[in-house]
């Protein structure tokens, strides 16, 4: 197994529970809003906070007791990517080098495939100072492959990124976990966790409310959405309505969501009871079951730029 | 790290330069106005107050120099970098250390910069080279000396403008010694408090060596008094690392 985890850690409001594990060449997504405990939770994994109750392991090390073997095995790329702006890529890969004890003369070639890779070898004696966000980000990404992890954690990899360069460091991790690599990132983006991820944790408030492949996760779910809009006036006679369908389900403001257990053949027997009540349809929309709506089965609400 | 350390005030001369020319300023606004207060009573045997000067000169820019290394420990906690760091299997206290030693390298090039730039000015170093490579490598420690106590700073608060504000204290240390004027023509508090302050003794070692000559007493002030310093500062900056890691 590459990863076990069961954690809890209390620091003042922070509350964090966490159960997961994940197996050998499995990329596995934590998705959840800011605030979740993602980041926290990825934080006890890389050794960098102290878990106050429980045990994880990471490549079969222990992340209290081994640490430093735990730091050895895995390629950690932070939310923050924080990069020495004054120094080049070339140098931060140097540095990257000696700060796991291995000489740069050693890894030169190896610095020169991952810049490569990431598409930087003509950026690599600038400054970082001078790169674009998602330069940085691909950066981040190579100095966390240095020393050749068989687990890399990528901390929302693509948050605030163009969509571009979103799709190109999801090639990249595609192209890591062919290789071998076990993956666990987090992201906000449910369509991140639907593209990369084999399995899916949904994080909520520190605790993880679902987990599984995001097809399994979908098809839990069941039933398609159908969204409506009506008049103002009309909201609280269509929720009675609606709710003779099926489980009403959480939909952006102003509109109104259920669940339909009969599935996509009832929708005409919705318009029209909606009709016949005096709220007529301003607009539908069908929806099959996305992972937005294993989300706010779960958790009671959307995800901000969901399907973004 | 060490490397790093350099790279970073090497690339950001704006940063650096205030330590490299305030200390130059004092020295000729000390000589323009100052030039004939060699002549007072117990005022220490000098060709010029430029002799006199250069110590505290040297002293001056190093003590301030040792804040950016300080600030930029606490930026890279700040920003996230000292994590990447941490995650890292690479030791605790090389982090510190390469840090420290960055500001070594920095006090030395310091030290000797403020040799050689105040020479065509009629500075003479009575101890001669070898009094230039003590004073280089006082520099270094006085350096690290300091750049402990920005470190512990740093480590403590993981603030960038808590390590700023120490500035005025370094001042203030640096003001209340003999770096400016000789303790002999001192008086009252002013003179207790630079008899109690450890600066007064580095600056009187390393001048000792440019207008006396190269001395073991010299030698040993210039030297042993950074070292003194140096192990109670790094000693502290380990204590706020251990915290640090401590609180994880």
């Amino acid at each position: 197994m590459s990863l076990h985890v069961d954690i809890s850690l209390r620091l003042g409001t922070l509350d964090i529970e966490a159960t997961l594990d994940v197996q050998p060449g499995e990329v596995v997504a934590l998705l959840g809003p800011n605030g979740a405990g993602k980041s926290t939770t990825v934080r006890m994994l890389t050794t960098l906070l102290r878990p106050t109750a429980g045990r994880a392991t990471v490549a079969g090390f222990d992340v209290a007791t081994q640490a430093n073997d735990v730091r050895r095995s895995i390629g950690v790329a932070l939310q923050d990517a924080a990069i020495d702006p004054l120094m080049t890529g070339r140098e931060l890969l140097d540095l990257q080098a000696v700060l796991y004890g291995i000489a740069p003369s050693a890894v030169r070639t190896r610095g020169d495939e991952l810049l490569e890779r990431v598409g930087l070898t003509a950026a690599a004696d600038r400054r970082v100072g001078t790169y674009s966000g998602g330069m940085r980000r691909r950066l981040d990404l190579a100095l966390s492959l240095i020393h050749q992890p068989t687990v890399l954690f990528l901390d929302e990899p693509t948050t605030g990124l163009d969509p571009m360069s979103r799709i190109t460091l999801w090639e990249e991790v595609r192209r890591l976990n062919r290789e071998g690599t076990t993956v666990l990132l987090t992201t906000q983006y449910l369509e991140e966790a639907d593209q990369l991820a084999d399995r899916v944790a949904i994080i909520d408030h520190g605790r993880i409310v679902r987990e599984g492949t995001p097809t399994a996760l979908k098809a839990e779910v069941g039933a398609p959405t159908l969204q409506v809009s009506v008049a103002a006036d009309h909201v609280e006679t269509a929720r009675d309505v609606l709710a003779r369908f099926g489980e009403l389900r959480p939909t952006p403001e102003g509109t109104l969501g259920v669940g339909l257990s009969g599935g996509a053949t009832v929708v005409t027997d919705v318009v029209r009871a909606l009709d016949d009540a005096g709220a007529p349809v301003h607009h539908l929309e069908l929806n099959e079951p996305s992972l937005d709506d294993v989300f706010a089965e779960a958790t009671g609400y959307r995800l901000e730029g969901a399907g973004s | 790290m060490s490397k790093r350390s350099i790279l970073a005030i090497v690339r950001q001369p704006a940063l650096v330069l205030p330590s490299l020319i305030f200390p130059l300023f004092f020295a000729a606004l000390g000589t323009s106005s100052f030039g004939r207060a060699t002549a007072l009573p117990g005022f220490p045997q000098v060709d010029s107050f430029l002799d006199f000067s250069l110590a505290g000169s040297v002293v001056q820019g190093v003590l301030f120099g040792s804040v950016t290394g300080g600030t930029a420990l606490a930026t890279d906690i700040e920003l996230g970098f000292f994590d990447r760091l941490l995650a890292t299997p690479t030791s605790r206290v090389s982090i510190l250390l390469g840090r420290l030693a960055g500001a070594a390298a920095f006090g030395a090039a310091q030290a000797l910069f403020f040799t050689v730039v105040l020479l065509p000015f009629g500075v003479s170093i009575k101890a001669g080279v070898a009094g230039v490579a003590v004073i280089v490598v006082s520099g270094a420690l006085t350096a690290m000396a300091i750049g402990g106590f920005t470190a512990a700073m740093a480590l403590r608060t993981g603030s960038s403008e808590a390590v700023q504000g120490s500035f005025p204290l370094l001042f203030i240390a640096l003001f209340f010694s003999s770096a400016f004027f000789p303790r002999q023509n001192m008086d009252g508090a002013y003179k207790a408090v630079a008899d109690a302050n450890p600066i007064s003794y580095l600056v009187e070692g390393i001048r000792g060596l440019t207008i006396e000559g190269f001395t073991a007493a010299n030698v040993a002030k210039a030297l042993l008094v950074p070292v003194g310093i140096g192990v109670a500062s790094v000693a502290l900056a380990l204590r706020a690392l251990r915290s640090r890691l401590a609180a994880r």
